[in-house]
């Protein structure tokens, strides 16, 4: 009952009475955001992500390029209806 | 189904910046814009991190969304035409 006391503090809710002394337990500890220390983890998690997901778009990109052209010259474009 | 079939990379691929993928990258940076806003962060100088991640996502599925769209009217006209090609009285 103490630590849901102390969790309740935690939340700011000091000032709310809590409804009636109910508490369950939780696998959670809601903890104020620290916006001022980066998560640098977090920001070098994203970049990586980004710089790979890039990576592979453009690779794609030539990929799907390179693949169009070939199978361009082996059909010998007999079709001229579809394109 | 496949996403994307073998016979969708006969087509011309789209060109990387294309009206889906540009919009749904603007769209993801939107999000980490908003975001910034919801925790109370400086809208565009905050987690620049995050709002290149959000584009960077939103551009993918853009560009691989129009993929799947074009190939999907690609084929949809095919068998236009040739259901056009097999009964031509009905188009005369």
């Amino acid at each position: 009952m103490a630590a849901g006391l102390r969790a309740v503090r935690r939340w700011g809710l000091a000032a709310a009475a809590p409804p009636g002394l109910a508490f369950t337990r939780s696998a959670f500890v809601a903890t104020k955001a620290n916006n001022a220390q980066p998560n640098w983890l977090g920001v070098a998690l994203a970049f990586s992500t980004s710089a790979a997901l890039w990576a592979f778009l453009i690779k794609q990109h030539k990929e799907d390029v390179v693949e169009y052209e070939r199978r361009k010259q082996a059909r010998g474009h007999k079709c001229t209806e579809c394109s | 189904m496949a996403f994307l079939p073998d016979e969708a990379r006969s087509l011309p691929p789209p060109p990387l910046f294309n009206k889906g993928s540009v919009w749904l990258g603007f769209v993801g940076w939107l999000s980490a814009l908003a975001d910034n806003g919801f925790n109370q962060r400086p809208v565009l100088r905050a987690g620049v991190h995050r709002q290149i991640l959000f584009a960077t996502v939103g551009f993918f599925v853009g560009y691989q969304l129009v993929k799947r769209a074009e190939y999907v009217h690609a084929k949809v006209d095919r068998e236009l035409f040739e259901y056009i090609r097999h009964h031509p009285v009905d188009f005369q």
